[in-house]
């Protein structure tokens, strides 16, 4: 039987210091609200609350724990803790920002900065197969500055997908929602499953730990790529690993892509993870350079996102 | 730092629990000991919990988040809990001091430093071999070393239990350094007393730490060295830490120190009121405490405030 949906918090609850405007997204492991600070200030509102281990009923404010499910449910909270410990060190323009993390309601709460925008994924559902290769080589690269940022700091996202992808107004991508931290609950936990998305998750994601590591983001930034182009993700990983029915990008789409784009993302999603290219920086420089030895464009480094907002603005 | 650590300690078939452990971890420095209150004497289980409070407190106060000198430390905490036994004694009025034995390793700057009196042992664990272990102080010991018994003889000698240093007591502990040992990628450092040791032997012991992570090995080598010891089971107490390399990916129940405040501890002493329930035991210890809690918010809180500026 499906776990039953937990009720979100009603709009106009004053949680600490912030008020509740409206969800904005719900998952297995988590509820995500739109709040006000007491500056006035929009801010985002993610609430541990794990679906199978606690109940929030209609109405009510404080979820319902059983008691066998204690140990579990404390257990996710240190997961949740870990995603804010590797979210709070990090501080990049591509990178969700945390400003607080507090207690309420005999759960915990994470504050981030709310965007103004849409996912990638609603972008490409918008705009389905009509997406520039220019945008696509912009949002990516730029989104690869964070994901970097991300590595540098010794972690790995392993939840990477276009619904994860923010677009800001301005067109610059954030990187949003850490699933390291749920990958942790993969064992020994039956309650809590691993919560990535089929088609965007790496082959050695369906294996338990071992042999996570950059590759493994990497392929992810293939799948996401996939979808811009096709407009759906890739077939899953392990159903690819028994028997493969993908066709490399540079034969299917040649028409509408460069060659180098589409080998890009098909060398990204090679099932061999020493075949991937083994590090943020390869993939970004060659989404990059068209061709090899081309100047890469300096301010595709950086965040100013004004090139970016005209080629969304036509879109 | 980056490490996977796990303790446990049993009561075995004895009334009380008389072994303490205890592990604490600063940003750059970790702290892991055990020490085993001499049943034979009075209070035994006050000497032990003294021992591994004061030498806790020590790192706690110290290592902020660096120990200036790990060897200088072991040397000075270890001394002054010898002390503070002694005077616990005389305040007490006590017709004898209670002694416990110490084994305490520090980890700082990827090297580990150790000291020890009496035989509760330390072992350090490379590629599946035991590269080191600390040598007991006992009676026994100095007669394998003289080729007077050896290895299985002295598991059933009945002096065994003999052993010519400790903390408290009359005589001044000798306590026995280690050089540093630069730690590598993988590297188990398993603290334990003599109720785990003595049941198993060395490969026993080797082959149990190196079997898993040490969430589970732990209880693992603890059933093993319980089920071989029977009904005369004495006090099992391990501490057990897989050190990792900060490039590797990170596993699963890893703790990395690298987001804590400088002057932040995590410490963890077990205390067992009559605790005879093993399961019970560790259960608790995967359970998150309302101060774990409140700690782990501060300390995301204190990165965040960090990291704004």
């Amino acid at each position: 039987m499906p776990p039953q949906a937990n009720c979100a918090l009603p709009p106009g609850y004053q949680l600490d210091r912030y008020r509740i405007e409206r969800q904005l997204s719900v998952g297995g492991f988590s509820i995500v609200y739109l709040a006000v600070d007491d500056d006035g200030t929009a801010v985002a509102l993610k609430e541990y609350l794990p679906n199978s281990l606690a109940l929030r009923k209609e109405g009510e404010i404080e979820p319902q724990v059983p008691e066998d499910n204690l140990p579990a449910f404390r257990y996710g909270m240190k997961c949740f803790f870990e995603e804010g410990r590797a979210l709070a060190k990090l501080m990049h323009p591509n990178v969700v920002r945390v400003l607080n993390f507090f207690r309420a309601n005999g759960t915990v709460y994470m504050v981030m900065q709310f965007e103004r925008g849409r996912t990638l994924h609603d972008y490409i559902q918008k705009h389905r197969g009509e997406l520039r290769e220019n945008l696509i080589r912009a949002v990516f690269a730029r989104m690869l500055n964070g994901l970097r940022e991300v590595h540098a700091h010794k972690l790995l996202h392993l939840d990477i997908k276009p619904s994860n992808i923010y677009l800001r107004n301005d067109g610059t991508p954030v990187l949003l929602d850490f699933g390291a931290a749920r990958q942790t609950l993969m064992n020994d936990q039956p309650f809590l499953k691993p919560m990535y998305t089929p088609g965007f998750a790496s082959p050695e994601q369906y294996e338990g730990r071992n042999g996570l590591g950059p590759w493994s983001d990497i392929y992810s930034v293939g799948a996401s790529l996939h979808a811009c182009i096709v407009g759906t993700a890739p077939p899953r990983a392990d159903d690819r690993v028994k028997g493969d029915t993908l066709q490399p990008l540079t034969k299917t789409h040649a028409s509408r892509y460069s060659n180098q784009l589409l080998g890009l993302v098909d060398w990204c999603l090679q099932l061999d993870a020493l075949k991937r290219p083994q590090s943020v920086y390869a993939l970004q420089k060659a989404l990059m350079q068209k061709e090899a030895g081309d100047p890469m464009p300096a301010s595709w480094f950086t965040d100013i996102g004004s090139r970016l907002r005209s080629f969304i603005g036509r879109a | 730092m980056r490490f996977t650590i796990y303790q446990e300690s049993r009561v075995g078939q004895r009334k009380t629990n008389q072994d303490r452990i205890a592990y604490c971890y600063s940003r750059d420095a970790l702290l892991m000991l055990v020490a085993d209150g001499m049943g034979g004497h009075l209070y035994g289980e006050v000497a032990a919990q003294l021992a591994a409070q004061l030498i806790a407190k020590a790192f706690q106060r110290e290592a902020k988040p660096a120990l200036a000198e790990p060897a200088l430390f072991l040397s000075r905490a270890l001394t002054n809990a010898h002390h503070a036994i002694l005077d616990y004694a005389f305040d007490k009025d006590l017709p004898e001091s209670p002694r416990t034995t110490i084994v305490a390793c520090v980890v700082q700057n990827g090297v580990a430093h150790w000291a020890h009196a009496g035989d509760s042992r330390l072992y350090l664990l490379r590629h599946g071999k035991i590269l080191t272990h600390t040598r007991d102080h006992s009676r026994v010991q100095l007669m394998m070393d003289q080729g007077l018994l050896d290895a299985r003889e002295a598991a059933n000698h009945p002096g065994r239990n003999r052993i010519y240093s400790c903390l408290g007591g009359n005589q001044t502990p000798q306590i026995e350094f280690s050089r540093g040992v630069t730690l590598h990628n993988g590297d188990v450092i398993a603290l334990c007393s003599d109720g785990v040791w003595g049941p198993l032997n060395d490969d026993a012991m080797l082959l149990g730490l190196v079997a898993g992570p040490v969430m589970q090995a732990v209880p693992q080598v603890l059933d093993r060295a319980e089920a071989a010891a029977g009904a005369t089971a004495d006090n099992l107490s391990l501490v057990a830490m897989c050190w990792q390399d900060e490039s590797a990916p990170p596993g699963v129940d890893s703790i990395s120190t690298r987001t804590m405040a400088l002057d932040d501890h995590t410490t963890r002493i077990d205390l067992f009121p009559g605790s005879r329930s093993a399961g019970a035991t560790s259960a608790a210890s995967i359970d998150l405490t309302e101060e774990e809690i409140e700690r782990a918010i501060a300390e995301i809180n204190a990165a965040i405030t960090k990291f704004d500026r």
